[in-house]
């Protein structure tokens, strides 16, 4: 297969079997926008052949010419068999005209290759190296706590070695989050918890990085580093894509109100529930829901806190200790939220999607505990 | 630019072939690892944080 134009006859713009065909010798470094000045002078040829040109035919063509002794540079413009009348003007439009056209098109065609490229590496390509990263940070926080646990373990069998293993009740492990102090510190860019939306499958776990740079949420989902973290008064929110680098919040328009929202850290569960949406408001207080205990309308400075809302990229003050008031300040009688933003509407990042949950339960981890709230799905 | 391309690949058309694979597969790496994450943060569809 060639892709030499009209250098024969099947590409010839005038085809004409019986008429003299010429081969013109070929410049070794052909300008495909000027045609070389000498081509005109050429000698004319026998035209050898109407069947689509190969290398070999191509050779013996440039051997009958006689004046040709290259076979490896070829005007890609020449067209073959003019006419003799019009033969200078005619080609040299043809030639010019065709190559640009031709370049146009290649370009056009070469741009939307990479433009649809592009999307497969957004949507495609990115999710498996976001899932490898996320894979990657998960392995590295298991190894901190399954050491950390074993230090502590270690300690406590040595003084109650007699202790078997229970069962063990949630009521038996449900603690005062007041009274737990946060006994890890975060770096950038690694996972310091585990976020678990049990309403998405008991297979949806990610590490919550922290940072919100492209680089962390990469990773996973990003904790902003100003705001609070898991189960203290004021606001833990956290970032996450929701199109691509794993998705891990591509499922937020889904959650419905008191859904949990579950956040694991070195020492502790953390069950927090979505708070109630706007249009479900007004009829809160009559439709109630088992899971739903602890849920309320927010009111005070809390009014107008819902489950879930769209908002402005540039609203920072949702993930605010009081979401919607604009200080850093975390009250005395700061209630103990979780926030998680993301792009919206989806493959977009013109707003963001907000969800709000409450805390409304902790449990001290312990040996074969899991918290009941894993199991709603 | 192609045909340029083409031209100057040596070997018999079978082996043309797999050269022009290499070649686009080389273009695709350099996309996806090099110019596609560069490019990624210029564009209106990748942030999800506010402020």
């Amino acid at each position: 297969m060639s892709t030499e134009p009209g250098r024969h006859s099947t590409g010839d713009p005038e085809p004409d079997p019986d008429e003299t065909g010429r081969i013109m010798p070929d410049p070794v470094e052909p300008d495909p926008v000027e045609p070389d000045p000498s081509a005109p002078a050429a000698a004319p040829v026998e035209r050898h052949m109407s069947s689509p040109p190969r290398r070999g035919a191509h050779r013996q063509a440039a051997s009958r010419s006689a004046t040709d002794t290259s076979d490896t540079a070829d005007d890609p413009v020449e067209p073959d068999s003019v006419r003799e009348s019009d033969r200078p003007t005619g080609r040299q439009r043809n030639g010019v005209g065709r190559t640009i056209v031709r370049g146009v098109g290649q370009t056009l065609i070469t741009l939307g290759v990479i433009v649809l490229l592009f999307v497969v590496y957004e949507v495609y390509v990115t999710d498996l190296f976001g899932k490898q990263k996320q894979a990657a940070a998960t392995e590295q926080l298991d190894e901190a706590w399954a050491e950390a646990w074993a230090q502590e373990t270690t300690v406590s069998t040595v003084v109650e070695t007699a202790q078997p293993t229970v069962v063990v009740e949630p009521s038996a492990q449900t603690i005062d989050p007041a009274q737990r102090t946060r006994s890890y510190d975060t770096t950038i860019g690694e996972g310091f918890a585990k976020l678990y939306v049990p309403a998405f499958g008991p297979d949806y776990v990610f590490t919550v990085i922290e940072g919100v740079e492209p680089d962390d949420l990469y990773v996973g989902p990003g904790h902003y580093p100003d705001t609070q973290y898991p189960g203290e008064k004021g606001n833990f929110a956290v970032a996450g894509h929701r199109v691509s680098k794993g998705s891990p919040f591509n499922d937020l328009g889904l959650l419905a109100s008191c859904d949990a929202v579950v956040v694991e850290t070195n020492e502790d569960w953390f069950v927090y529930r979505v708070l109630p949406m706007a249009d479900e408001e007004a009829t809160w207080a009559t439709t109630q829901h088992p899971h739903c205990e602890g849920v309320e309308v927010q009111t005070g400075a809390y009014a107008g806190v819902y489950g879930r809302f769209i908002t402005d990229p540039a609203d920072y003050n949702v993930v605010r200790p009081v979401p919607g008031q604009s200080s850093d300040q975390v009250p005395e009688d700061a209630e103990r939220l979780i926030t998680l933003t993301t792009c919206h509407p989806q493959f977009s990042d013109a707003e963001r999607m907000i969800v709000h949950a409450t805390l409304v339960r902790t449990y001290a981890k312990a040996d074969g505990f899991l918290p009941p709230e894993l199991q709603e799905g | 630019m192609y045909s340029w391309i083409w031209r100057h690949l040596p070997g018999p058309t079978a082996v043309r072939l797999l050269e022009v694979l290499v070649l686009f597969l080389a273009v695709v790496a350099l996309l996806f690892f090099v110019v596609f994450p560069w490019l990624e943060p210029y564009l209106p569809f990748d942030q999800v944080e506010v402020g």
